[in-house]
Formats: C-alpha cells, structure tokens, sequence
C-alpha cells in the first residue's frame, strides 16, 4: 500500500491525543465536598467494570477514529482493478511520467476536418490531469526540450501548443524520456507518446532504454492515413528553380508555382516519376541582375498547409573575368566567346583555364601529355591542393548532382584523381570533377578526344557554371528548420550569406509507421487506440483510492463513539 | 391568608433571609397553623385514662360509640398523652449537616434548626413538654423536655449554641435519649442519615421498644439526590476526608439509583419497626414538611 499524500501521515502522532488528553483531565480535577460520599462509592463500585470497558471501548475508538481520518487524509492506494478508467475513486502510485506530444509540422494537417494535434493535445492533456502531485511530470514537444514544473503549468503549455515547424526525432526523445523517468526513485514510470507516428519519424535508430529497464511507453495509435505533398526542397542553379516535392501523394501531378517578390514568375507541374522517384521539375527564372535574390516556391493547398510552400535563395554573381591559355583548346576559347558575348564572362584574369594552377581561382586541365602529369601533380603540391591526376581511368558517362547539364555524357579518356575534398562530378564513381578551394580540377580535357562534352548542349552552360559559379565559390545559402522564411547574413555592408528556414521535408510524408514498426523502434511501445489509450493510462501502477472507504468507516466510528459516549452513561 | 403569602408554603431560603429562627419559626407555624383545622400531635398515645361528656366542637373519632349505644349518650374518650405529650427533638450537627448543594439553598443544618424551632413552637403551643438534643460524635447539647414558658427560647438558644461538629454517632446519641426519657412520648429525629443505618436502627428500635412514638426526618440537599458537578471532580467527605474521583455525567443514573435504593431500604426499615419515616428536601417549603407531621 502506497500513499498519495504520505506527510499526512505524520497527523498519527495525534492518535496518542486521547490518551494524553485522558491523563492529563485526570491529574487535574476540581475538589469539592460532598457528604453522601457512601452513595457515590457504591454507585461507583457497582458502575467500575462498566465504565472501565466504556472509557476503554471510548479510548478505542477516539484513537482508531484519528488513524483513519489520518489514513484517510493521507489517501491511501490499495490495488485496483487493471483496464478500470480511473474514476472519481481510483488513483496510482507515484510515477514518473513524460509525456511527449508531437508538434511537429505534420501535426498541422487536418484529418476529418480536424488537426491531428488537437486530438493528440486532448490525450496529452488528459494523461497530465490524471497525474497526482505525488508523480513527477515532463512535458517534451518537438523542439526536444523537457518542461518540468507543476500539472497545471504542464496543462497549461499543453493548451496553448500550437503546430511548430521542427521535427521531432521520435526514437531519441522516447530514449531520452525513458532514461529520465528512470532517474526518479518512484514505483512506476511511464512515457505517454502522443504523436501521429509518422513513418518517416521513426526511421532512425531504435529505443533500448525503455525495453531494458522496463519503462512503460504508451504510444496513441496513428489516425487515418492522409496523401500529403509539399514542397520537399528548391534549388536555383542556371537561370532555372529545379523544385522537388516530396510527400506520400505520389500518384498525381502537382502544379508548381514560382514566385518572386509576390509576382508568380513560372509554373510547371511535377510528374511523379515512375518507379516511386519522387517528382521534380525545372521551373525557368527571369534572368536577374547581379544580387541576392529571394522567391517561393508554391504547392496548391492540401490537408498539410506546412509544407505547401517552401521560399528559396540565390545569389547572382556578376560576370567574371576569365582568361583561358591556348592549352586548354579551341572548344574553351569558342564557349567563353560565346559566354563574352552574352556578358556572362568579360576578358581579365579573375579566373584562369589552363595546364597549371594560376595565382588565383584556376580551372586546371589535365596535360595533354602523359610525361607532363608528374610536373602537373608537383604544381598542384605546391599550390596545396590536396588532388593529383593518378593513373587513367575507365570510360564512362558523368555523374552529377549539381551540374546537371554534364549529366550523362560520355568519358572516353580521363585520369583518375586521387586525393581527398569535394566531389562535383564522377565517371564510373570515380572523381572527374573536383575542387579544392580556389582550384577546380577535371579528370579529362576538353576535347571531343576525351570526352563528348564540348560537343555537347550543356559544353557552355556548363562552362558559365564553372567560372561563375564553382569555381568562384557558391554563396553560402545554409538550411535550417523553422517557419519558412529566408535570413541574410551581413558583414559589413556586404550580404555574404543567407539562411533559408522550412520544415524537414520529411514532415510531408504522412505516412503513419505500422504498430509493428512503432512498438519495434520505441521501445515495445504499446500502440494503443484513443480508448486503450485511457485505460491503461497509469494501468501499471493504478490503485484504488481507499480515502473514501475510510471516511466511511470514520463516520461509522464517529457514530458509535457517540452512542457508546451518550447511551452508556 | 392567601397561600401565597404564608411564609410555610415559601422557598426556605427566601424565608431564612426573613430574619433569625425565632422569627423564621414563628411566621412558619403562625401560616402553618392558619392551614389546619386541628393540631398535628393530639391522639398519639393509645393511654386511655377515662370518659367525659361531649361538647360541641370535639372530634366525632374519639366518640365512644358503645356507651351512645348503650344509653343513649354522648362521651368521649381521653388519652393520657393528648393533655400531657413529651417530646424531644434530636438534631444532627454533623459536619455533614452544614452543606449545601448551592449557594442559593440553605444547609441542611440550617433547615434543620428552623424545622426543629417550627415543631418545638407547635408543640409547646399545645402545652407539650418539649425538649432538644443536638448530637455530632456526642452529645452536644441537651435541653430537657419542658413545658414551661421560655422553653422554646432555650430550645433556640441550644440550637444556636451547637456548632457545626465533625463526625457523626446518632446511636450514642439515641442511647443517650433512651436513659433521659422515663416516660413514653414522641421522639423527632432531624438528620441527613449520613451514618450507618444497621446501629441507628438499632437504637430507633430500642426507643420504640421502650413505647416512644418515633418520627424521622431525613433531610437531604437536592443536589445529593441528584448528582451533577463539573466532568471529572475529586468528591471529598466532609467528615472522613475520604475522597473519589468520577466523572459525575457517567456515574449520575446508578448514583440516583443508589440514592433511591437508600431512601426506600430507610422507609422500609422504619416501616417495618413503626417508625415514621419523611425524606424531606432543603429546598421544601417548612409547611409542606411541618404537614408530613399530620
């Protein structure tokens, strides 16, 4: 037997009160004559062994009258009836409970015409009500932070939990819960999981904390499925916004708005590719002076409004000036031609193209001359890029993720470059495109010798990129999560950076995890349905509340006491 | 006289607030008097001495119905004592006599005296030889029974020089009595009978042996009768200095009950051996107990 008020019980002492009180009214009473002292000792000898059990059956009940009142303040808990809603009468032992509710941004989608977070808020809301002041309470929402305080700040933070724009690593916060409340000396420990289960949320690592140390985590079952799309990520390179939308509707195309300063500028739609890729497309943006630019990139509006738009960042650099050596062909001085005649490059030596590192930002190509790669490779040492051209490698189209318009083009001769930086480009997956701070170095020369690329579309554009962008280093456009917006960075008066703020791209896919999945990566969570969901809150420490039972009794003893105190007189 | 307004049928406190027990006695029997239609102590003794012719006014009881049978004629009957009674009142002065259940009421002791005082008035109004003996553990005073005038001013005087005693011996006392009445006649004992009754009886019985006629009154506090105080209180005999401890609202209802059980084992006893028994509250009015005489 427990107690949810164990202080009261120190009230016991005043069980010894009767008792006390008896002796002390006996050292003291008054004096008085009284003649017919024979009469009252007879009545008295004829009434001794009465009024012995009387003042002895008085003594009995006064005290147990105080232990149950006493027992009764302190509200003592008696086993009770496991799966019995826990009424008015019905309580728990001491536990210590975490109650995680998900405010992630997919809490934000509406399910039956009602947000999921209002749901998992009124679960989260009724698990805290049901606490007691003897339990130790935490609050954790999806920015991970754990609240501590009394029930009704925690209810009170429940309420005003509106849907945020951080995602919520489900797994490590029911770790993180389970070893908390394992820190609490208390019989039970408890960790209610409100969330919508997203598949995606549980992905990662599993929970071994609760399952090892036997912790008891309730997680509420996922509502309905809905198909949800948003804008996953968007992508400003080469005069185009490459848009990528994620979600679980993958099964129609979703038109795609652009948008800068208000105006919508472009519109496409995203066709699901085939085979579960998820869709993306180009959308053309209108040239734009040199500057930072900023736009959005819109979704029609569906049962999540988080992720229907997402906002975008990029820098236009002003042309650069580049000068190429005659070694590096015919093709490169033909498409800088080009590139000058489009004000995209201008003459001067901002950057140069050649056999050999300049002074500054160099495009450096393999010699054409095997014997000469070794005098190469030194030059390279001594500028300190940490590449060198290694031995030749096997034909093989290009791949890249960031050039685009290289993408599958076809290598017929190329050195192997070795070292260790960044990747632009591969052949085979092997580096072909690599740079190492002001230096770019490529794994074939430009000639329809080596590869296909000078003849091909993309030769220019990709050239503009390399000098304009790759080369002249990117401006730095970090990504975090928050309510979409973009933040710039200043030095001085000059923009040298931006942060672009959305929510995980992840929140889009509704797409709850089966129970299995849920119980296996939480812990041997049990997944319960809103109803098991309150049964066996607190089941595994419920104990009926006898405070009732003893008030009852209390009152009987109160009677008898009276009687006995009235009719044995 | 109106009742109301007879200081007999009064509160004894009011009437002892009146003045001494001369005059307390007095205005008692005056008013007690004025209530009756004859004197309360005529016709005790059974001593038939002889015949005389009725007159008009005389009590039809003592009509001699044979001779009226016989001859046609009206006598009546005399009695020794009816001319000549001798009484002699014994008044308890024990300690415990002088106590009172409230400030409000008189002691026993006091309503004792003025008793006494009422009944030695009536008594020698009748030209009864009267007399008094005030006892405690002895004797304290001892007024003969006389009828000469100023007895009853004796009679008060030894009743104001007796002072409260200590303890209590009414067989002494009674044995004492015993010697000093040579001849039979009426003894009245005041006293809250406070002692062993087996030895007073004892001596009672032996008056009556001897042909006196026996009248007890058993004077008790109302709040002797019925027990009250505060919750728990230490009760100490004024005599013995023996003293209990009880909580009077627990003891109450055995305590009335032994008080009843007392007063009836004296009536029955005294019943039993022709004495006459009166249990007689302090808070009576002397004309209801001066009646329990008639």
């Amino acid at each position: 037997m427990s107690f949810l008020h164990p202080l009261a019980l120190l009230g016991l002492a005043a069980a010894a009160l009767p008792a006390l009180l008896h002796l002390f009214q006996r050292r003291t009473p008054p004096e008085l004559d009284f003649p017919p002292l024979r009469y009252l000792s007879e009545a008295e000898r004829q009434s001794a062994r009465r009024l012995k059990l009387r003042h002895l059956l008085l003594l009995l009940l006064r005290t147990t009258l105080i232990v149950v009142v006493v027992l009764a303040a302190a509200r003592p808990l008696v086993p009770g009836v496991r799966g019995a809603e826990g009424g008015g009468g019905s309580a728990h032992q001491p536990t210590a409970l975490v109650v995680i509710l998900d405010n992630s941004p997919s809490s934000g989608a509406v399910v039956d015409g009602r947000p999921v977070l209002d749901r998992l808020r009124d679960a989260a809301h009724a698990s805290l009500a049901r606490s007691t002041s003897a339990d130790r309470v935490w609050l954790v929402l999806a920015d991970g932070v754990v609240r501590g305080g009394s029930r009704e700040a925690l209810l009170a933070s429940v309420d005003n939990t509106t849907s945020g724009w951080v995602r919520l690593d489900l797994v490590a916060a029911v770790d993180r819960a389970a070893r908390l409340v394992l820190a609490e000396p208390l019989p039970g420990h408890e960790v209610h999981v409100l969330s919508d289960l997203q598949r995606t949320a549980l992905a990662v690592g599993r929970a071994d904390a609760p399952r090892m140390r036997g912790v008891r985590v309730l997680a509420l079952a996922a509502g309905r499925p809905v198909a949800n799309r948003g804008i996953g990520a968007v992508r400003v390179a080469e005069g185009a916004a490459v848009v990528s939308i994620a979600g679980s509707d993958d099964t129609e195309p979703a038109p795609v708005t652009i948008r800068l300063r208000g105006r919508d500028v472009g519109r496409a739609l995203a066709t699901p590719q085939t085979g579960g890729g998820a869709a993306v497309v180009s959308v053309t943006v209108p040239p734009q002076l040199p500057g930072w630019w900023a736009g959005e990139a819109v979704l029609e509006p569906d049962e999540l409004r988080a992720d229907d738009r997402r906002p975008f960042v990029w820098h236009v650099a002003p042309p650069v000036r580049v000068e190429a050596a005659p070694a590096s062909g015919p093709f490169v001085a033909a498409a800088l031609a080009v590139l000058r005649e489009g004000r995209r490059v201008a003459a001067g030596r901002d950057v140069v193209i050649g056999d050999a590192p300049g002074p500054g930002r160099s495009v450096v190509l393999p010699p054409a001359d095997p014997a000469l790669v070794g005098q190469a490779n030194r030059a390279l040492a001594a500028r300190g890029v940490p590449w060198h051209w290694g031995a030749p490698g096997t034909p093989g189209p290009v791949a890249s993720a960031d050039l685009g318009m290289i993408g599958g083009v076809e290598v017929t001769r190329r050195y192997r470059l070795d070292g260790a930086g960044e990747v632009l480009a591969t052949v085979n997956g092997e580096p072909w495109l690599v740079r190492a701070g002001e230096i770019v170095l490529l794994g074939s020369r430009p000639d329809t010798a080596w590869t296909a690329l000078p003849a091909a579309p993309g030769f220019v554009p990709f050239l503009d990129a390399l000098v304009n962008r790759v080369v002249a280093g990117e401006a730095e456009v970090a990504e975090a999560e928050g309510a979409p917006r973009v933040e710039f960075r200043l030095r001085g008066a000059d923009t040298v950076g931006a942060t672009l703020f959305a929510p995980d791209a992840r929140e889009s896919d509704l797409t709850p995890a089966t129970p299995e999945q849920a119980t296996a990566a939480l812990g041997g969570a049990e997944v319960l349905d809103d109803r098991r969901f309150a049964l066996e809150r607190f089941a595994g420490t419920r104990r009926a509340d006898a405070s009732g039972a003893l008030l009852v009794l209390a009152l009987l003893l109160a009677a008898a006491e009276l009687g006995v105190a009235t009719l044995t007189r | 006289m109106p009742a109301a307004q007879r200081l007999d049928l009064l509160d004894p406190a009011d009437v002892a607030r009146l003045g001494g027990i001369e005059i307390v006695a007095e205005g008692v029997v005056e008013g007690f008097l004025a209530g009756l239609h004859r004197s309360p102590f005529r016709g005790f003794s059974l001593e038939f001495t002889e015949h005389r012719a009725y007159q008009p006014g005389d009590e039809l009881r003592y009509l001699d119905w044979r001779i009226l049978a016989r001859s046609d004629r009206l006598f009546v009957k005399q009695f020794e004592e009816e001319t000549n009674l001798r009484a002699m009142i014994l008044l308890d002065a024990s300690r415990s006599m002088a106590w009172r259940g409230a400030p409000e009421r008189l002691t026993k002791r006091a309503y004792a005296d003025r008793l006494a005082a009422a009944v030695a008035l009536i008594l020698l109004r009748q030209r009864d030889a009267t007399g008094l003996l005030t006892f405690d553990e002895e004797v304290r005073q001892l007024i003969p029974a006389r009828v000469k005038t100023g007895q009853w001013t004796r009679l008060v005087r030894g009743l104001l020089d007796t002072p409260d005693g200590r303890g209590t011996a009414a067989q002494a006392a009674l044995q004492r009595l015993t010697a000093l009445l040579a001849r039979r006649g009426l003894v009245i004992l005041l006293s809250d009978l406070l002692f062993d009754r087996e030895l007073a009886l004892t001596a009672l019985r032996y008056l009556r042996h001897r042909g006196h006629q026996v009248i007890v009154f058993h004077l008790m506090d109302p709040a002797e009768a019925d027990l009250g105080g505060p919750p728990e209180v230490r009760f100490r005999d004024p005599e013995s200095s023996v003293s209990i401890v009880v909580r009077p609202r627990e003891l109450a209802r055995v305590y009335a009950d032994t008080v009843r059980r007392e007063i009836a084992a004296w009536r029955t006893a005294c019943r039993r051996h022709g004495i006459a028994y009166h249990h007689v509250l302090t808070d009576m009015p002397f004309g209801v107990a001066l009646r329990l005489l008639t």
